[in-house]
């Protein structure tokens, strides 16, 4: 991390100076998110426009909320992952209402939900155990008869979410809900796993934590969206004035660019609208970058090279 | 020092038990008792291990139960060798090793845990680290009162040990430092004052194979560590 900080340093060092001599402004900006899967795509994509359409790319590491400003500018033309329906609200104000963002057609299988250890997975199989005190008071650490459960970072959309899910399926009186950051949780899992401990958690795939562990996902009734009702998250009630009793959405990640692209770059469109990956390669970056540290810049050019007669296929009309 | 805290831990030692037996000294799987037992291998029963009886075993045996000892244990994580976890549940610290693998060290934690979960890094790194008693300790106890400016390194009666590691947030020192013991038998238990404690070869193994800069997670610790909702 240390060392992709200093990168970042250095970046914007280099940037300010060949901004003020007007030398070296790339053809393309990619953004760059915080996660591994996204950070090895947008590599993936800059090595392969580079190598097959002959321009010169720039990865930009950013939140999704820059990301969308900066299409709209024109300061980015790439964001690589736009999870759904997470971002939905950016995609309702850039891509529906403005025009400013395009979505390119193909999309990654996503899922979230909540996950259970092995230890754990004996006693607690479905959303519904959780409402069971004898059941939940295994995953007790401090001795206090109830359960807890990591429910996400408190900076993420879900974790707000997961509070109303929790509220509504009515778990929520019986287990104490945690929100700290996704390292600490993910430690915990692997020294829960570690030592056979029963755990419950809030999780997302494609992610490399599935790599890791065998992990059992917990049964819920299938999404109904007459039963997901969610106050906008602008309310500072909206946890309250929310309910939703059955699982998530399934979700999705698309590739999104800036609009202008399509006359401007052509080509490039026609590259993203073809690029495609599927969850178990995404799954698979995840784990190159986060779990074997590869880097992003290295895992692309290896991987580019690997799927040459594709990455060649999705520049071609 | 007080007793140990009478705490109901029934899921901990269940799992914790399983786990020692398979190492051949254990913590019993007691579903119905609330505090920690191990077995006495020698009377063959299962015995309260508080901070009396765990003074009298490591006076008859020299060493920690095996599952408190210093060991290599399959460890599977996202996390860079080098890194730091710390669980004060079950008294384990991880160091993080390359292959699948983690150097697991037996640790002593407060009477209320640690207090907090969260990342933090090594920021120092002190042999024969200067103990200064906190206030309350001074104004409680005569003999942390001899000490109110600060108990020199290397004396054997010095609480921190040969090591001391202090944790940071950022570039700020937090109360917290992983140190070792002038009470190897406490290993196990909750009984310090707030930070991590290893016995002194442990600390000092530690020590030297942890940088200044090392990442470290103190894992959630107790629901009223957490932030609940």
């Amino acid at each position: 991390m240390k060392r992709r900080a200093s990168i970042v340093l250095l970046s914007t060092a280099f940037a300010s100076v060949f901004a003020a001599v007007g030398a070296h402004a790339a053809d393309l900006v990619i953004s760059a998110p915080n996660w591994p899967s996204g950070q090895a795509t947008a590599n993936i994509l800059k090595i392969g426009i580079e190598k097959t359409l002959g321009l010169a790319v720039d990865v930009k590491p950013m939140g999704t909320m820059n990301a969308f400003v900066g299409l709209e500018k024109g300061t980015v033309d790439v964001q690589p992952e736009i999870w759904r329906p997470n971002f939905d609200d950016l995609v309702r104000k850039y891509v529906d209402e403005k025009g400013a963002v395009t979505l390119a057609g193909k999309s990654v299988a996503a899922w979230q939900g909540l996950c259970a250890t092995p230890s754990a997975a004996k006693t607690i199989k479905s959303i519904g155990d959780l409402g069971d005190p004898e059941k939940t008071k295994v995953l007790d650490t401090d001795g206090d008869g109830k359960g807890e459960m990591w429910i996400g970072a408190p900076t993420w959309l879900s974790t707000g979410i997961e509070q109303v899910r929790a509220k509504s399926y009515g778990y929520g009186e019986n287990m104490t809900l945690v929100e700290t950051e996704e390292d600490v949780a993910m430690a915990a899992v692997d020294a829960a796993v570690a030592t056979d401990q029963p755990m419950v958690f809030y999780c997302y795939a494609p992610h490399h934590v599935f790599q890791l562990h065998e992990l059992t996902r917990l049964e819920e009734p299938a999404h109904d969206a007459a039963k997901w009702k969610l106050a906008p998250a602008s309310d500072p009630l909206w946890i309250e004035k929310s309910s939703a009793t059955t699982a998530w959405d399934a979700a999705h990640f698309q590739i999104g660019y800036s609009s202008a692209l399509t006359a401007k770059r052509p080509e490039v469109a026609n590259f993203l609208e073809h690029a495609d990956f599927t969850a178990d390669e995404v799954t698979q970056m995840s784990y190159a970058l986060g779990v074997e540290r590869q880097e992003p810049l290295e895992f692309a050019r290896k991987w580019v090279e690997q799927n040459e007669a594709r990455v060649e296929g999705w520049a071609k009309p | 020092m007080s007793a140990v805290r009478e705490k109901k831990r029934t899921s901990r030692l269940g799992r914790l038990g399983l786990l020692l037996a398979a190492a051949g000294i254990a913590l019993g799987p007691l579903v119905a008792l609330a505090q920690t037992q191990i077995y006495d291998a020698k009377t063959g029963k299962w015995v309260d291990y508080d901070k009396k009886k765990a003074r009298q075993l490591y006076a008859r045996n020299k060493q920690l139960p095996e599952a408190f000892q210093r060991q290599v244990v399959p460890f599977r994580t996202a996390e860079a060798p080098g890194t730091i976890i710390i669980d004060g549940n079950q008294h384990f610290l991880y160091l993080v090793q390359p292959g699948g693998k983690a150097i697991r060290y037996g640790i002593g934690v407060g009477r209320e845990g640690f207090g907090w979960a969260g990342m933090v890094r090594v920021g120092r790194k002190a042999e024969n680290p200067t103990w200064t008693p906190p206030p309350e300790m001074v104004a409680r106890d005569p003999n942390a009162a001899k000490w109110a400016a600060g108990m020199p390194g290397g004396r054997p009666d010095n609480p921190l040990g040969p090591r001391a590691m202090y944790l940071f947030v950022g570039d700020s020192d937090t109360i917290y430092r992983i140190h070792g013991t002038i009470e190897p038998w406490t290993i196990g238990l909750d009984v310090s004052s707030g930070c991590i404690r290893l016995n002194n070869e442990d600390v000092i193994d530690l020590y030297d194979r942890v940088d200044v800069g090392a990442k470290v997670i103190v894992l959630m610790q107790g629901a009223a560590l957490y932030k609940g909702v």
